[in-house]
């Protein structure tokens, strides 16, 4: 196609949005409709998972207890051969001393127990960050085979139960979204296919003085793509706004201590992402396809 | 220009439109389509300009087999002729001057040649005024006027007019066949499917007289009626 073409292309479609207002307007409503349904679901999803994930990363430590009998040399070894696991985020060491002062805290008033004592006793152990908690388990069972190792505290029942929820969730936050993008979509191309339908003797005179398909397609799909564009564009201010104003509520505490929503800057891009996609694939794909089967005359 | 071998058109509702028709029309020929309704001139035009299929013979028009051509050919053996429409057939949403130049836009001509052509066809039917207007802006003498601006702004070979008459007053359709016989003048080969008595018998061109899909009369310098055609007619 010639430049001079790709050009008269474009105005076109932008001069037959400008044209078509009413039909313009009604499409971008509905668009705008659909996507904010579609958004706030998936900022709801992505807020879950990343609830789940801070839960589960909380329960990603583990406590590893080395034989009270080594000496020096060898917990420097058993440390090396646990760093060695790619699962292992970072590692802290507790030395007796530490535990010692740590069994006093646990024991509180009835601390008066070890008086004798010091903390030579006690084993030396490694507070271990696990990158993956899903990897947990391998990581201790990993763990078990080192020589050395006595003992690894872990909540492994929260840890399997958190996980789990993890999975689900995403499971049906994921099912939730295909279902919502499938909705987004199907009343995105049937506007498109209105709109198309509205214009279908235009297509035919088109056709009748000689021009291709592909002449009559592209204006159409450039349509489709800026009433897209528009409607994803004011969807995602709404959706910003929205979000600002619930972001400030639960900052506030109002639904309680503890719940924070995830920053919007940090998802910002892939929720843009995400609203062009649908506005703007699907509008210009949708109109290109509707057309077809009006090109037959 | 245009050959009809032994064509013959049957509709899927079991309408047989057209039967064994054979014709030739020359460079430069001014011919009308005649008949009453159901007579088979409507089909002509709609085999020339590839809007239906022909159920049997061959169809030739400006060297395109249009009988067996590919779907991918048809806008060309569309942009080589001019057509014009009983109901017009403007895009409401262009104006005026858009119209006639998405003729030749489709063709991808220069953008210098089509502000150099657009206002020289609207000059010629009339129209310089109302380049900015939109269809529905103008009375339907004006719409004919711009659909026939549209039709030779890219100088073709054949300029086939379906009833072009057919929903404007006397005094309009008057203009557009001035028109028509300047364009035909100009070299145009001009084809014509009307069934206005008063416009055949006073232009006195070339008559082809369909009767039930059969051609009954091809007369130079005809009018609409002809006693023998009648009499044929009747038996």
């Amino acid at each position: 196609m010639k430049i001079r073409t790709t050009k008269y292309v474009i105005k076109d479609g932008v001069l037959n949005t400008y044209r078509n207002k009413l039909m313009s307007f009604a499409s971008i409503i509905i668009i705008t409709a659909s996507i904010l349904v579609f958004g706030i679901f998936l900022l709801i999803s992505i807020n879950i998972s990343s609830q789940t994930d801070k839960a589960l990363e909380k329960q990603s430590v583990i406590e590893v207890f080395c034989d009270a009998n080594l000496d020096d040399k060898q917990i420097q070894d058993l440390e090396v051969e646990l760093r060695k696991n790619t699962n292992v985020l970072n590692m802290k060491k507790v030395t007796r001393e530490e535990a010692f002062n740590r069994l006093k805290e646990i024991l509180g008033e009835n601390k008066k127990a070890l008086e004798g004592y010091d903390g030579s006793f006690l084993p030396v152990s490694f507070i271990v960050k696990i990158k993956d908690p899903n990897q947990m388990k391998s990581v201790v069972d990993s763990f078990e085979t080192i020589k050395g190792v006595e003992y690894i505290g872990f909540l492994e029942k929260d840890v399997a139960f958190l996980t789990s929820v993890a999975r689900w969730a995403r499971i049906i936050c994921l099912i939730l979204i295909i279902i919502l993008l499938s909705v987004s979509v199907f009343i995105i191309s049937n506007t498109i296919k209105i709109t198309v339908f509205a214009r279908r003797r235009e297509i035919s005179i088109m056709k009748y003085i000689g021009a291709t398909d592909w002449f009559i397609r592209l204006p159409f799909a450039v349509e489709g793509i800026i009433i897209g564009f528009v409607g994803a564009s004011i969807s995602f201010v709404i959706t910003y706004l929205l979000y600002g104003v619930m972001d400030n509520q639960f900052n506030k505490g109002v639904f309680g201590d503890g719940f924070r929503l995830v920053d919007i800057n940090s998802v910002i891009y892939y929720v843009i992402a995400s609203y062009c996609c649908i506005g703007m694939v699907v509008g210009g794909i949708g109109s290109a396809i509707s057309i077809r089967k009006y090109l037959h005359v | 220009m245009v050959k009809f071998e032994n064509v013959s058109k049957k509709y899927s509702n079991g309408t047989e439109a057209l039967k064994g028709v054979n014709l030739r029309i020359g460079k430069g020929d001014f011919v009308f389509f005649i008949g009453q309704s159901g007579s088979g001139k409507s089909t002509l035009i709609k085999l020339i300009m590839k809007e239906e299929e022909t159920t049997e013979g061959e169809v030739i028009v400006n060297g395109f087999n249009v009988s067996s051509m590919e779907r991918k050919e048809i806008p060309f053996l569309r942009r080589s002729l001019g057509i014009v429409f009983q109901d017009f057939r403007l895009l409401p949403g262009k104006t005026v001057y858009e119209n006639v130049a998405f003729a030749m836009q489709i063709t991808e001509a220069l953008p210098k040649e089509i502000r150099r052509r657009v206002p020289m066809v609207l000059s010629l039917v009339g129209l310089s005024k109302k380049a900015d207007a939109f269809p529905n802006q103008l009375s339907g003498g004006e719409q004919q006027r711009v659909a026939l601006a549209r039709a030779i702004v890219n100088n073709p070979y054949i300029l086939v007019a379906d009833e072009p008459t057919g929903n404007l007053d006397p005094e309009t359709s008057w203009g557009i066949m001035k028109l028509l016989d300047e364009i035909n003048q100009m070299g145009t080969t001009v084809i014509v499917a009307t069934h206005e008595k008063s416009i055949v018998d006073t232009m006195k061109k070339r008559v082809i007289a369909l009767d039930r899909g059969v051609i009954m009369r091809d007369q130079e310098k005809g009018l609409y009626e002809d006693e023998d055609t009648n009499n044929k007619i009747r038996n």
